[in-house]
């Protein structure tokens, strides 16, 4: 099979979403002239499909999220590209009281069709404003679907199911996967929400990672089982929302042992939020406490000094779930 | 006219150290000491130079995330500015956050926001609190690009700044361009009016000329300082190099780019100084001095430790 990296696959499911479907749209700061995206997803759209469908738009995150709402209502799919998901705080409200709630408050007579492209996490330096991992703030916001993949298969499968997933998607990307390549397939496909994946088979613990970490946790269970004979099953829930509770308890009552790896702030993590589903439906099934592996409540600093140790890594990871047995 | 000799002078050795600066800058960028990414102000030191002249140790600084040659003027020890921006512990911020967001309370420098417009808001805060103390000196000095002109805040912060009459000076570095996206395809309107429409009292100057910038932004300092209203200055300026260290940016013409060189602020203020009789001597003395500056500052910085983590970083 052919081997793309992950922005080559999200571009390829934007572009075969837009020739099938003339209502996808794309809406945001540099994606079609000028950059072409900061992280390059949308390079080619614009002489592809023109002004009228790769709409360029000023510095303005507010109305970006407004206009695409307005869109959306009116039948369009827009892809917004937030250009660091950082910047989603000055759309927040389009997010969280217009975006997430049209469904319900109009009694299921409009909902939307809107995915919010939110390229996330610590990329070399880049600081406390364009570096966060923002999933667990927005997960806790009932109307909103968020989406994290972690590889370029994902990604494609994720995002053309996302265009028209009758809800607004929060799409998060991640800033170190952008140049990561896997076998993709050239044919439109879709990925399911709500499926997690096994990405790797293990019997003595449960690791739930989440984007970038999915491949920090396969590094650290490789080394686990050669010099600790210690055998990790890893799973990729690859959408928060909906979560896929199921796949991970019943890998949790085969290894007795739960860790959950995230890059989000500890404080009210992915790993608090399923922690205690799994504490409340199946605590029988552990045999020691669940372990949070997580950024350190810090805002992201610049200088690797500091960042290594704000983020999970690999080091942290095997001496966090050797201490679980 | 009559030549004031020091003052040419002194916007010489300002701009030229911003210069400078920028370009060790870039050059540590290359050698991979700069984490992130990094915005240099090259080829709009005047606006910098100009404005900041007129400002006084007391008065408060906002600075843009391409904000170097403000946070120098504002007064930051050049060594513990060059420590910054490669991250190490003896920057002014510790090394923790780098070239976008100098702060440096010890001038009275408030910080530099990485989301574009976010400064705003905070600039009719600060003008607030200088009322609410029944400050009738001091002014706050805050700096936006043309881009961050299109942000919602901009406009309420204009709004508020003239209903509350704060004592700020809005100074936009209208380099024409945010990233790769030109201002005049994002609005149609220039921004000093957006300003006028608002009933606040602004300009607008050629950013390239340090003399003019100066003289301007002198007479609307005065008026801000002596009045307690806002004004708002609009620099047009280019910068000649590329939006972030390694923007190669191909969305300008060669030609575009070329032409603007051909302003350069530091080149026009150094004809003017030989053209007035200043001896080629004395500009080169400048000239040393600041590179002997620049260098101490490179040697200190890469002296220095990287920030070590302390539990304590926890919030
Ligand atoms: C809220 C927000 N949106 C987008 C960005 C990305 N960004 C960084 S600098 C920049 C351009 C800003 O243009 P301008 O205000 O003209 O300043 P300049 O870079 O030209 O000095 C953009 C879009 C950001 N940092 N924050
Ligand atoms: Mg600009």
């Amino acid at each position: 099979m052919r081997e793309i990296t992950y922005s080559e696959a999200l571009r390829e499911a934007i572009y075969q979403s837009m020739k099938s479907d003339d209502k996808v749209i794309m809406i945001g700061e540099e994606i079609g002239q000028g950059y072409a995206g900061v992280f390059g997803v949308s390079k080619g759209l614009y002489d592809e499909f023109g002004p009228k469908r790769i709409i360029d738009t000023p510095i303005a995150e507010n109305t970006i999220m407004g206009a695409a709402i307005g869109t959306s209502l009116l039948g369009f799919k827009p892809i917004v590209e937030i250009m660091f998901s950082d910047f989603i705080s000055v759309c927040f409200d389009g997010v969280l009281n217009q975006a997430a709630k049209v469904r319900f408050m109009t009694g299921g007579q409009y909902n939307l069709n809107l995915v919010v492209r939110l390229p996330g996490g610590e990329g070399s330096g880049t600081g406390p404003q364009h570096s966060q991992s923002l999933e667990s703030l927005f997960m806790t916001i009932p109307g909103l679907l968020i989406a994290n993949p972690s590889n370029a298969y994902d990604a494609k499968g994720l995002l053309a199911t996302a265009i028209d997933a009758g809800d607004p998607v929060l799409f998060f990307e991640h800033k170190k996967l952008y140049k990561t390549k896997a076998d993709v397939p050239q044919e439109p496909y879709k990925i399911e929400f709500g499926k997690a994946k096994t990405v790797r088979e293990g019997s003595d613990i449960t690791i739930v990672a989440l984007s970038y970490m999915v491949s920090v946790a396969l590094a650290a269970a490789a080394e686990l089982k050669d010099k600790y004979g210690i055998d990790a099953e890893v799973i990729d829930p690859r959408t928060l929302v909906p979560l896929d509770i199921d796949k991970i308890a019943t890998s949790v009552k085969k290894t007795s042992r739960l860790a959950v790896l995230e890059e989000t702030y500890m404080r009210g993590g992915i790993g608090s939020e399923i922690g205690s589903i799994i504490c409340q439906k199946y605590m029988d099934a552990l045999d020691c406490p669940i372990n949070k592996i997580a950024s350190k409540n810090v805002p992201i600093p610049m200088p690797p000094s500091l960042c290594n140790e704000v983020i999970p890594d690999e080091d942290r990871v095997v001496q966090e779930i050797r201490g679980m047995f | 006219m009559n030549f004031n000799q020091d003052l040419f002078l002194t916007f010489f050795e300002k701009m030229y150290l911003i210069r400078r600066f920028e370009q060790k800058v870039y050059e540590f960028a290359e050698r991979g000491l700069v984490f992130g990414s990094t915005h240099l102000e090259v080829g709009e030191e005047a606006t910098a130079v100009g404005t900041l002249l007129n400002i006084n140790k007391e008065d408060y600084l906002i600075a843009t995330h391409r904000g170097h040659g403000q946070e120098l003027l504002k007064g930051t020890d050049v060594k513990n500015m060059m420590a910054e921006m490669i991250g190490k512990d003896a920057g002014v911020c510790g090394g923790r956050v780098g070239s976008m967001h100098v702060a440096d309370a010890s001038v009275n420098n408030l910080g530099a926001q990485g989301i574009i417009g976010a400064s705003f808001p905070i600039s009719v805060g600060v003008g607030l609190a200088l009322n609410l103390l029944g400050d009738k000196e001091k002014i706050l000095i805050s700096f936006f690009g043309d881009g961050a002109s299109n942000q919602g805040n901009f406009y309420e912060s204009l709004n508020m700044a003239e209903l509350w009459k704060v004592p700020v000076f809005f100074v936009c570095v209208n380099n024409q361009y945010g990233m790769g996206t030109a201002y005049c395809s994002t609005c149609n309107i220039e921004i000093h009016k957006k300003a006028s429409l608002f009933n606040i009292k602004s300009d607008y100057e050629d950013g390239n000329d340090v003399e003019k910038v100066y003289h301007k932004s002198k007479e609307l300092i005065d008026y801000v300082r002596t009045k307690r209203l806002p004004a708002l200055l609009e620099l047009k300026t280019y910068r000649t190099i590329g939006h972030s260290a390694f923007d190669k940016h191909p969305y300008r013409t060669k030609e575009e780019i070329e032409d603007w060189k051909k302003k350069d602020p530091i080149k026009r203020i150094e004809a003017t100084l030989t053209s007035n009789g200043v001896p080629l001597d004395t500009i080169d003395d400048i000239k040393k001095k600041v590179e002997a500056q620049i260098q101490d500052a490179a040697d200190f910085a890469i002296k220095s430790e990287y920030p070590a983590y302390t539990d304590a970083l926890e919030q």
